[in-house]
C-alpha cells in the first residue's frame, strides 16, 4: 500500500487565526497539519503530548472553546477563529501551581508525567462544565484519558478534591490502612 | 500519525458544500473528524478534498416539526444531543445513549451525521435509527431526497449516498402513546468497544401491538421480522420476550475477530435483542 | 492511601515540603519532578530539536517470514529533501552482529539493526529513510520497494518448538534458543508418595504489553568533529545498550554519550531499542546530520517489543491429604518472538522465585526458550517472574479447587512462615523478609472477606456469580547478574551495582547525580529524602540532577531503571556518596572549629558544635575553603577532602553455581497479596470488579505515597492484562491488535479504586532496609484467575491468563475455553 510521494508537490497552506492561551496567533499552516502538531511544532508549546495514532489515549487533550477535545483529531485549520487552552495556561513558568495542579501533587496523581497535561485539561474542562460531580461521574468523565503509570486511583482523588467532591472514604483519611 | 496531502475547503452554505462534493470524485465530508482523521493518520483513506461542514448553521439545528417529528442537523455533536432538552423530551433513550458515547472529548466533536454515514459495524446510530423508523434527509446537486434509515447501509462503510450527496439531517418520528424504545449494548468496558448491540421500538397496549427489532454490530443493521412477529400479541413478559428472541439472528452477518467469535457475537446479539425489547416494553 | 495532606491549604506552593525537623525518609514528601511535569515543562525525547536534523522513518516488513531478494531505495533517495537511506545490505557491511546472551547454538543468531537477507516478523525494520521533514520521510519510505519471497511462518509456540517447524535462524538449527532444566529435591519421589497428584495438562500465560504512553524515540548525532555519538533517547538502560551498540558499530563505548531527561514510562520495553538507535546512528553518520526518530503507536505495537508468552505443559503437583503441597513439575515453553535480545535471561530469572511464596521442596522445571515469527519480547513489567508466579498461584488455586480445600487455608498451610526468614529456597535464593500470613489476613480484612462469602451465597441463582480470589506474588529485586552464567557459563557477568555522585557545588549547594534512568518513579525526590537526612538538609535543598547523562560519569554497566532495584541500588549509591561527603564536611569543620567529630551536628546547611551554635561553618564556607581557598587549610586536610564523591553500591553477591543452577540470585523479595471480588454475569460472561485489596510489603518505604503509586500502577496493568489486553496473531503471523483501537488499554472507569495497605518489614540485606518494588509481580493476573476459578468451581480450570468476556462465558455457559485437571489419589488405589 505504498503512498505516492508528496515530497515534490508544494504543501497546500491556509491562513488561520487562533487564540492560544489568551494570545492571538496568526499563521500559515499546511492544511494537513494536525492541531497537536501546530501547538507543539509551530507554536513550541510542548506540554501537549502524543501517545497514540488512533485518537484513543487523550494525551493530546486541550480545551477548545470551553470543551475538552483531542487535538490529534482536529486539523489546525479547524481551529481557525477558535480559542484553545493548553496546559501552559494553567500556571506560568516559575509561578505556583494552580489549584488543580496542587491537588495532583498532594495526591501523587502523576508519575512519568506524560499523560498529565491531557488529564489536567480534561479535568479542568470537567470541573468548569459545572456538572454535578461525584466519584462515578469523575471516573467516567476521565474515560478519554489513558494513564499507564498511576492506575488512575490517585488521579481520581486529586480531581475529587479539586472539584470539591467529598471522597467516599471520608474526610479524615483516604482508604484504609495508610 | 501524519496525514497524506489533500485539499481543504470550508464552504459557507450547504449548496456550496454539495457543489464541492460533486466537483471532486474523491472528496470526503469532514464534520467531527473523530473517525476520518484517524483513518487518514493510518493511511486507510486518501481523499483529495476534505469539505468541512462542521460550522454550517443549517446542519446544526435541532427542531420539532408540526407532526412532532424531531429533525436533527447532521453536524450536531454528541454532547449537544446528550444535553438537548428537545431530545430528552421526545427521545430520551437516544439522548442517554449520546451521553455515553466513547468519551467527553469525542462527544465534543463527533457528529450524528458522521456516525450514521460511517457505517462501521459498531457505529451507534444506524441500528437505533433503523429501529425508530427514522428518515435521512439528503441534499444533492439536483435537489433533496429522503431515505429511510433502515437499509441505508449496504455493507460496512458503504451507504446509499451517491457521490456529491450530503446528509443534512436525521428525522426521528414522534413516539406514539404506548411506544417505548430500547437500546442495549454489550461492551468490553465502560462506554467502550461494542461486541453486540440491539435496538427496539415496541408499542404496547396491554399486549405488544407492534415491534421493530434491529441487530447492530453485524455487517449492516438488520431487522428481525421473525422475532417481531412472535412478539406481536404477546404479553410483555420476560419469558415471552426470551422465547421470541430465540428467533433472532436472521440475516445477521457477523465476522469473528480477535475480540470475539461470530458464534458468541450472535448469541449475545440475541440476548441484547431480548433486553432491548424488555426495556422498550417496560419489562424489568 | 495518602498520608495526611488534607490539612494543607489549597493555595500553598506544594512542591516544597513544609519546614520540619523530622527526617524525610519515611514521609510522603511532595515530588520535585511535579514542578515541571505539571506545567508541561518536561523534556521528553520528541520535544528535542537539533539544528539541521533530519527525520527517520523505518520501512517495515509486511510478512512474518520471508527471504529478502532485493531492496530498492532509488525512488526514495531521488526525492528532494531525502538526506539518506539505509538497507540491510549496508548494515551487514557496516556493523558486526549484536553479541548474543545465549550459548551455542542459540548464540549463533545473527541479529542486526535492520533485517539482513531475511525477515522474521511482520513489522521488522528492513530499511530506513532520513529526510527533511517527518512527512517526507514517511512518504519517501512508501517508495522503497522490497522484493520478498514469502516463507511459511510459525506462530504457535509448541509448533515452533518441534523439529519439523519452519526454522527462523538456520544457524541455530531449530527454534529452541535455549533449553535448561531446574531440578531440586526429588519430584519423582514426591509424586510417587503423595496422597494426591493433580495434573494440569496445559496452562498458558498470554502475550501483552505495558504500552508506556510515550513510544520509543531517539535523536542521534554522529558528530564528526569529536567522533562522538550523541544519543538523546528514552532508552531506559543506556549502558546495557552501549554493550550492544559499541561492538556493533565498532566504536569505543566512551564514544557513546547518552542523555535523557523525562521518559514517559518504560516498564522494561525501552531496553532493546538499541537496535533502532544503531540504525539511526548510521543514518546520522551517512548524512552528516543529526537524525531524529519518534515511533508511532502502531509502529510500537508491532515493532518494538512484547511481554513473554509462556506455555506450561504437563504440570504435575503432589499433594498430601492435609493440603501440604510438596512441589511441582512442569515443562515451560517461553515464546520470545523472532530474536533473543534480553533473552534467554528469562530462562533463569524466573528461578529467583522458583517456589513462589511457598515452602515447596521438590521442584522441576524443564524450560525452553522458543523463537517464533512474532515481535521479539522485552523484559515487560514483572519479567519472567510474573509468568512463573502465575503458574505457581494457578497450581495452588487449582489444587484447592480440585480437592475441595479452602483456598485461604491451602495458601496458609504452604506459605513460608514469618519465623523462617531469611528463607533459603531449594535453589539457594534467599528471601530476605516477609510475613505472608499476616499480609494475606490484612488483605482479607480490607475486603471484608467473610462479608463477601456471605454475599456470594446470597447471589447464587441470581444470574450473577460472585467470585473471590487470592493472588500472592513476589517482586524480586536487585538481580545478581551472575545468574546469566546459569544460561551461558561463559558470560563474564556477576553481581550488580549502581553509581551516584554527591557533591558540594561552588556555593555550598548539595547536588547529586544518579546512574539510574527514571521514568516516573520519583528518583529525584526519594534520593533527596535520603541524602537530605544524611546531611541535615530538607529535601528541597538537595538538587538531584534530572534524568540521566552519561557525561556525569555516574554509571556502571548495570545502571538504569529496571527490575525493581532503585530503592536498593540507586539509593544505596546515593547514600554511600552522601556519607562520604558528610565525612568531608565533618573533617573540615573539625579542624576549622577545633572540635571533635562526635561534637559536630549537621543541620540546615551548616556544621556546628553541639550546644555552641556560634561555632559553626556553613556549607558555603566549606566549599570556599576547599575549592577557592585551599592554602588556608592544613595540607593533610586539603589533600584528603574533595567535597565530590562517586560511590558505587555493590550488593553482597557471590557468583552463582552454573552447574547446580543455584545461588543467591536476587537481594530482596518484596511481596504483594491481592484479594479480588468479581461479579460475573452468567448470560454474557461480563466481569466487573466489585472489590479489590492489596497489601504490599517492601521493606522500609522511603516515600509511602510513591510506593503506593507503584502498587496501583502495577495492579492496573495486571487487571488490564487479565480482562482486556492481549496481543494475538493470525496464522500468517499478522498482529491482530496493532493499534489502540484493537489493543484495549484499560481506562479510568474500569480500573478499581484499589484498597491498599503496607506492611513494613525491613530487609536485613539493604542499606536502608528498603526493597525494590516497582514491578509488582502481576498480582491481579493471579487474583482474577483465582476469583474466576472460585466462581466456576472445579469442573473447568482457568488455564489462561487472559480471560475476556467471551472466554468467561464459554467456561461458564459451555464448560469450554478453559483447561482441565485430573486428580489421582492414593486412597482410591488408582495409582
Amino acid at each position: 500500500m505504498a503512498a505516492e510521494p508528496q515530497g515534490t508537490e508544494p504543501e497546500t497552506l491556509r491562513q488561520i487565526e487562533v487564540t492560544v492561551n489568551g494570545q492571538r496567533e496568526r499563521a500559515l499552516v499546511p492544511v494537513r497539519q494536525l492541531l497537536v502538531h501546530f501547538l507543539r511544532d509551530t507554536l513550541g508549546l510542548r506540554g501537549t503530548h502524543i501517545g497514540c495514532d488512533s485518537g484513543n489515549c487523550g494525551a493530546c487533550t486541550v480545551i477548545c472553546d470551553g470543551k475538552a477535545i483531542k487535538s490529534c483529531m482536529q486539523l489546525a485549520v479547524q481551529a481557525d477563529g477558535r480559542e484553545v487552552r493548553t496546559v501552559e495556561s494553567l500556571s506560568g513558568p516559575g509561578e505556583p501551581p494552580n489549584e488543580l495542579q496542587a491537588t495532583f501533587t498532594r495526591h501523587h496523581a502523576l508519575q512519568c508525567g506524560y499523560c498529565t497535561p491531557g488529564f489536567l485539561m480534561s479535568a479542568t474542562a470537567l470541573i468548569e462544565s459545572g456538572a454535578e460531580l461525584d466519584r462515578e461521574s469523575i471516573r467516567r468523565g476521565l474515560k478519554g484519558n489513558i494513564c499507564r503509570c498511576t492506575g488512575y486511583v490517585n488521579i481520581v482523588h486529586a480531581v475529587e478534591e479539586a472539584a470539591g467532591v467529598e471522597s467516599p472514604e471520608g474526610a479524615a483519611g483516604e482508604g484504609e490502612g495508610r | 500519525m501524519l496525514l497524506p496531502s489533500f485539499e481543504y475547503a470550508r464552504p459557507e452554505s450547504v449548496e456550496e458544500a454539495v457543489a464541492l462534493l460533486a466537483s471532486e470524485r474523491n472528496a470526503r465530508v469532514l464534520a467531527g473528524g473523530q473517525t476520518l482523521l484517524n483513518a487518514l493518520k493510518l493511511r486507510l483513506a486518501k481523499p483529495d478534498l476534505l469539505v468541512d461542514v462542521s460550522r454550517l448553521e443549517e446542519l446544526r439545528r435541532i427542531e420539532v416539526g408540526a407532526d412532532g417529528a424531531l429533525e436533527i442537523g447532521a453536524a450536531v455533536v454528541y454532547d449537544e444531543l446528550a444535553t438537548s432538552p428537545l431530545l430528552h423530551e421526545h427521545h430520551p433513550v437516544t439522548a442517554r445513549m449520546c451521553a455515553g458515547l466513547v468519551d467527553r472529548q469525542v462527544r465534543a466533536r463527533g457528529t450524528i451525521g458522521g456516525n450514521v454515514c460511517l457505517g462501521d459495524p459498531t457505529s451507534n446510530f444506524p441500528p437505533l435509527l433503523a429501529a425508530l423508523g427514522a428518515e435521512l434527509l439528503v441534499r444533492a446537486p439536483d435537489g433533496e431526497r429522503r431515505l429511510p434509515a433502515e437499509g441505508f447501509h449496504l455493507a460496512p462503510y458503504m451507504n446509499r449516498l451517491e457521490p456529491g450527496e450530503l446528509l443534512t439531517a436525521v428525522r426521528l418520528p414522534a413516539l406514539a402513546a404506548g411506544e417505548g424504545v430500547g437500546y442495549e449494548t454489550l461492551q468490553v468496558g465502560t462506554d467502550s468497544w461494542a461486541l453486540a448491540r440491539a435496538c427496539a421500538l415496541v408499542e404496547r397496549n396491554g399486549t405488544i401491538r407492534s415491534a421493530r427489532v434491529v441487530l447492530g454490530c453485524g455487517a449492516v443493521p438488520v431487522r428481525q421480522p421473525a422475532m417481531e412477529a412472535a412478539l406481536v400479541g404477546a404479553e410483555p413478559s420476560e419469558d415471552a420476550i426470551a422465547a421470541a428472541a430465540e428467533l433472532a439472528g436472521e440475516d445477521f452477518e457477523v465476522a469473528g475477530d480477535v475480540h470475539a467469535s461470530a458464534e458468541y457475537r450472535t448469541e449475545m446479539a440475541k440476548l441484547m435483542a431480548a433486553r432491548a425489547v424488555a426495556a422498550a416494553a417496560g419489562v424489568s | 492511601m495518602s498520608t495526611p495532606t488534607k490539612t494543607e491549604p489549597a493555595h500553598i506552593t506544594t512542591w516544597e515540603r513544609p519546614e520540619t525537623n523530622r527526617p524525610a525518609v519515611g514521609e510522603s514528601v511532595p515530588r520535585k519532578e511535579d514542578r515541571r511535569l505539571l506545567k508541561g515543562e518536561g523534556m521528553f525525547t520528541d520535544d528535542l530539536w537539533m539544528n539541521r536534523m533530519g527525520h527517520v522513518h523505518f520501512v517495515r516488513s509486511p510478512h512474518a517470514h520471508a527471504l529478502i531478494r532485493d531492496v530498492d531505495v532509488s525512488r526514495a533517495a531521488a526525492l528532494e529533501g531525502v538526506y539518506a537511506t539505509l538497507t540491510g545490505e549496508e548494515v551487514k557491511q557496516l556493523t558486526d552482529r549484536y553479541p548474543q546472551i545465549a550459548p551455542e547454538p542459540g548464540g549463533r543468531i545473527k541479529d542486526y539493526c535492520l533485517a539482513v537477507d531475511k525477515v522474521r516478523y511482520a513489522g521488522e525494520p528492513v530499511a530506513a529513510v532520513l529526510a527533511e521533514t517527518r512527512e517526507l520521510a514517511r512518504d519517501a519510505a512508501g517508495l522503497v520497494e522490497v522484493d520478498y519471497e514469502p516463507l511459511t511462518p510459525v506462530v504457535d509456540t509448541l509448533a515452533a518448538a518441534r523439529d519439523d517447524a519452519p526454522v527462523l535462524h538456520t544457524e541455530v538449527g531449530s527454534n529452541v534458543g535455549w533449553h535448561g532444566s531446574y531440578d531440586f529435591g526429588d519430584i519423582e519421589w514426591a509424586l510417587e508418595n503423595a496422597d494426591h497428584v493433580v495434573r494440569i495438562p496445559h496452562l498458558h500465560f498470554h502475550r501483552f504489553s505495558s504500552t508506556p504512553l510515550e513510544c520509543n524515540a531517539a535523536l542521534v548525532n554522529w558528530e564528526s568533529g569529536t567522533e562522538t555519538i550523541q544519543i538523546l533517547s528514552n532508552n531506559q538502560m543506556p549502558q546495557f545498550a552501549a554493550l550492544f551498540i559499541a561492538p556493533a558499530l565498532g566504536v569505543r563505548s566512551d564514544q557513546l554519550i547518552f542523555k535523557s531527561q523525562d521518559i514517559g514510562g518504560a516498564f522494561g520495553l525501552k531496553l532493546t531499542s538499541y537496535t533502532n538507535i544503531t540504525a539511526i546512528a548510521l543514518l546520522s553518520r551517512k548524512a552528516n546530520r543529526p537524525a531524529k526518530w519518534t515511533e508511532y503507536r502502531s509502529e510500537h505495537l508491532v515493532g518494538s517489543c512484547h511481554g513473554n508468552e509462556r506455555t506450561f505443559v504437563d504440570t504435575e503437583v503432589p499433594v498430601m491429604a492435609d493440603g501440604t503441597i510438596l512441589g511441582f513439575k512442569t515443562s515451560a515453553y517461553d515464546d520470545v518472538g523472532a530474536f533473543m535480545r534480553y533473552e534467554p535471561l528469562g530462562g533463569v530469572i524466573f528461578s529467583q522465585v522458583l517456589p513462589g511464596c511457598y515452602r515447596f521442596q521438590h521442584l522441576q522445571v524443564d524450560y525452553r526458550t522458543v523463537l517464533s515469527n512474532k515481535t521479539p519480547v522485552g523484559p515487560n513489567r514483572g519479567y519472567s517472574r510474573l509468568q512463573h508466579l502465575w503458574l505457581v498461584e494457578r497450581i495452588v488455586d487449582v489444587v484447592a479447587s480440585q480437592l475441595g480445600l479452602d483456598p485461604v487455608e491451602v495458601r496458609k498451610r504452604n506459605y513460608i512462615r514469618a519465623d523462617q526468614f531469611p528463607y533459603e529456597t531449594p535453589n539457594g535464593c534467599l528471601y530476605d523478609s516477609g510475613d505472608y500470613h499476616g499480609a494475606l489476613d490484612r488483605a482479607l480484612e480490607l475486603v471484608d472477606y467473610e462479608g463477601w462469602r456471605r454475599r456470594q451465597r446470597e447471589a447464587e441463582g441470581s444470574g450473577v456469580r460472585i467470585g473471590i480470589g487470592i493472588g500472592s506474588t513476589l517482586d524480586s529485586g536487585t538481580s545478581n547478574f551472575g545468574q546469566a552464567r546459569i544460561i551461558n557459563k561463559d558470560l563474564p557477568y556477576s553481581g550488580n551495582g549502581e553509581a551516584a555522585i554527591c557533591k558540594l557545588d561552588l556555593g555550598g549547594e548539595v547536588s547529586v547525580a544518579l546512574g539510574t534512568v527514571p521514568q516516573g518513579q520519583g528518583h529525584e525526590t526519594t534520593t533527596a529524602q535520603v541524602v537530605g537526612d544524611v546531611l541535615g538538609l530538607p529535601p528541597d535543598d538537595v538538587w538531584v540532577q534530572p534524568g540521566a547523562d552519561s557525561a556525569r560519569n555516574a554509571y556502571v554497566a548495570f545502571s538504569g531503571t529496571y527490575a525493581s532495584q532503585f530503592a536498593v541500588t540507586g539509593i544505596g549509591a546515593a547514600l554511600g556518596a552522601a556519607r562520604l561527603l558528610r565525612d568531608d564536611l565533618l573533617a573540615v569543620a573539625a579542624v576549622v572549629l577545633e572540635a571533635h567529630g562526635e561534637e559536630l551536628l549537621l543541620h540546615g546547611g551548616t556544621v556546628s558544635v553541639e550546644g555552641d551554635e556560634d561555632r559553626a561553618l556553613t556549607f558555603a564556607e566549606i566549599a570556599n575553603l576547599v575549592y577557592a581557598n585551599n592554602a588556608a587549610l592544613p595540607p593533610e586536610l586539603a589533600d584528603q577532602v574533595t567535597l565530590n564523591h562517586r560511590y558505587v553500591y555493590r550488593p553482597p553477591f557471590g557468583v552463582p553455581d552454573w552447574r547446580t543452577k543455584t545461588g543467591h540470585l536476587t537481594l530482596t523479595y518484596a511481596s504483594q497479596f491481592h484479594v479480588c471480588v468479581l461479579a460475573i454475569e452468567e448470560a454474557t460472561g461480563k466481569t466487573e470488579v466489585l472489590d479489590y485489596a492489596i497489601v504490599d510489603e517492601c521493606g522500609t518505604p522511603i516515600n509511602p505515597q510513591i510506593v503506593e503509586g507503584q502498587v496501583h500502577g502495577a495492579a492496573a496493568h495486571g487487571i488490564a492484562a487479565v480482562l482486556q489486553e492481549t496481543l494475538e496473531y493470525d496464522e500468517r503471523g499478522q498482529l491482530l491488535n496493532g493499534t489502540f483501537w484493537d489493543y484495549h488499554v484499560i481506562s479510568c472507569p474500569d480500573t478499581p479504586m484499589f484498597k491498599t495497605d503496607n506492611l513494613p518489614m525491613p530487609s536485613p540485606f539493604t542499606p536502608t532496609g528498603s526493597k525494590g518494588m516497582g514491578e509488582g509481580g502481576g498480582g491481579p493476573l493471579h487474583a482474577v484467575c483465582s476469583a474466576l476459578q472460585d466462581a466456576l468451581g472445579p469442573d473447568v480450570v482457568v488455564a489462561d491468563s487472559h480471560n475476556p468476556t467471551e472466554r468467561v462465558w464459554r467456561m461458564l455457559a459451555r464448560g469450554e475455553g478453559g483447561g482441565r485437571a485430573e486428580v489421582t489419589s492414593r486412597e482410591a488405589g488408582e495409582r
